[in-house]
């Protein structure tokens, strides 16, 4: 029958090469078979269009192909859970080690904020290169455990296709304790709230005199210091204040926390509200005019290690940012996600 | 198809797929070619599609459970399916599992 053998010339162009002509042979053994039953049953031919109705109760050449395949998959259930987990680490570790690099290497060459926009646009190619290497890795490991177990059994989780291994290494005894994993939840002592509020306040009784007594902050190197023929720009005075603002902020809350009895339960997100204040002190010295955070006090000072020592401190502040921005993110993404499981779970 | 329909066909499948290894390994404790083997099943209650049988018949083959021989029949060459020895063993214990759920399920009904 014609179309029968179109049918399973089309099912072999798709099947693996060193199988397909037995597969066929096969195939066609029994599909004649049926089909001879079929026309004994009627008592006549097929006509082309029953023929074409039963060939599509098959399916089609490539479903039919691919059920003969060994492997339809990259990566199977069993290794799925450690690819996932190493593909979000690299992720994680190759971003913020790219940022961190780029905004050095930007930085230093005083680039415009086109550059620092070409960073953001550079991500997703460095994502994708990670991602088609570590999928490459794995899905060698997913062909060739099966093949060679003895030489991956000693990988363990690695070689996910062997159950076995996974779980004999496997044991609860190795598992963190409770508190190293939700230690952001646990409830906030009566003495450990007592012993910020005090330390703060002592802190911030530091923090209003160091303006005064230098030395306090820089011990006797205050005198050398203020030996030196430089000074501090004026961008440091509002950058104090913001600190000083900031700490007091947090401190009247603590205090309030105390005083109104809520001292159990920390709040995440009023953390990182305040930990991300911190970018204002921060913008106010990089926005400081011409870059300058230190000045020449009197003739005698050298004006390239001066030149030096500012573009030193601008670009330590802009990764100070860029680091700080990244935890926010981080953080914040982490309680948005919290928030949604949650809102499912109730 | 309604996401109902479409989750109980999935869950059919799901349930069926393990039933239909023991039932082709029950079957092949008397030699068939593939057609053959499908007109027995089916004349038992058990409906296979062409296109899952003839590779399941591939598959338990190279996992060891069949053996296979080309054999002319009826002017025809056929590949006639057997269970190996391996088979019988494992054919054996999966036919106790299955009649330990099948004890429980009924237990639970």
């Amino acid at each position: 029958m014609e179309l029968l053998d179109r049918y399973l010339q089309a099912v072999k162009r798709h099947l693996p090469w060193e199988r397909q002509d037995d597969i066929i042979a096969e195939l066609g053994a029994n599909l004649e078979a049926q089909l001879e039953d079929k026309e004994a049953e009627l008592g006549r031919p097929l006509t082309k269009e029953e023929a074409e109705q039963w060939l599509k109760q098959m399916g089609s050449p490539i479903q039919v192909a691919a059920r003969y395949q060994r492997q339809q998959y990259l990566i199977g259930p069993a290794l799925f859970p450690t690819y996932w987990y190493v593909l979000r680490l690299a992720f994680f570790w190759i971003t913020t080690v790219y940022v961190i690099a780029r905004v050095i290497t930007v930085a230093a060459q005083g680039s415009s904020v086109e550059a620092y926009a070409g960073i953001a646009f550079g991500l997703p190619w460095i994502w994708l290169v990670n991602a088609a290497i570590i999928t490459l890795v794995f899905a060698v490991i997913e062909l060739s455990a099966p093949r060679f177990p003895e030489k991956f059994s000693k990988f363990g989780p690695l070689a996910g296709s062997m159950a076995g291994p996974l779980n004999a290494r496997w044991s609860p005894l190795d598992l963190p304790p409770v508190g190293a994993v939700d230690g952001e939840n646990k409830p906030w002592s009566f003495a450990k709230a007592m012993a910020e509020v005090i330390f703060g306040c002592l802190f911030f009784a530091w923090l209003l005199l160091v303006p005064h007594y230098p030395y306090l902050l820089f011990g006797p190197g205050a005198w050398y210091l203020a030996s030196l023929p430089y000074t501090l720009a004026h961008a440091w005075w509002p950058f104090y204040w913001c600190i000083v603002f900031i700490n007091g902020f947090e401190l009247m809350w603590k205090i309030g926390d105390l005083t109104g009895g809520a001292w159990a339960k920390r709040k995440q997100w009023r953390h990182w509200a305040l930990h991300s204040l911190s970018l204002i002190p921060l913008g106010i010295l990089l926005a400081a005019p011409g870059q300058q955070l230190f000045l020449a006090k009197n003739a005698a000072a050298n004006l390239k290690t001066l030149a030096d020592a500012n573009k030193g401190v601008h670009t330590g502040l802009m990764i100070a940012v860029a680091v700080v921005a990244l935890q926010i993110v981080w953080h914040a993404g982490k309680i948005v996600v919290e928030s949604y499981r949650k809102r499912v779970a109730a | 198809m309604t996401l109902t329909e479409s989750l109980f066909e999935n869950l059919r499948l799901e349930l069926r797929r393990g039933c239909l290894t023991l039932a082709v390994l029950a079957q092949l404790k008397q030699e068939h070619y593939g057609y053959t083997l499908r007109k027995a099943l089916a004349a038992r209650g058990m409906e296979i599609d062409e296109s899952t049988l003839y590779p399941l018949l591939r598959r338990l083959e190279a996992q060891g459970l069949l053996t296979s021989e080309w054999r002319e029949e009826e002017k025809r060459n056929k590949r006639f399916y057997k269970l190996s020895a391996d088979g019988e063993q494992i054919f054996a214990r999966l036919l106790d599992e299955w009649n330990a759920i099948n004890t429980s399920i009924t237990n639970l009904l």
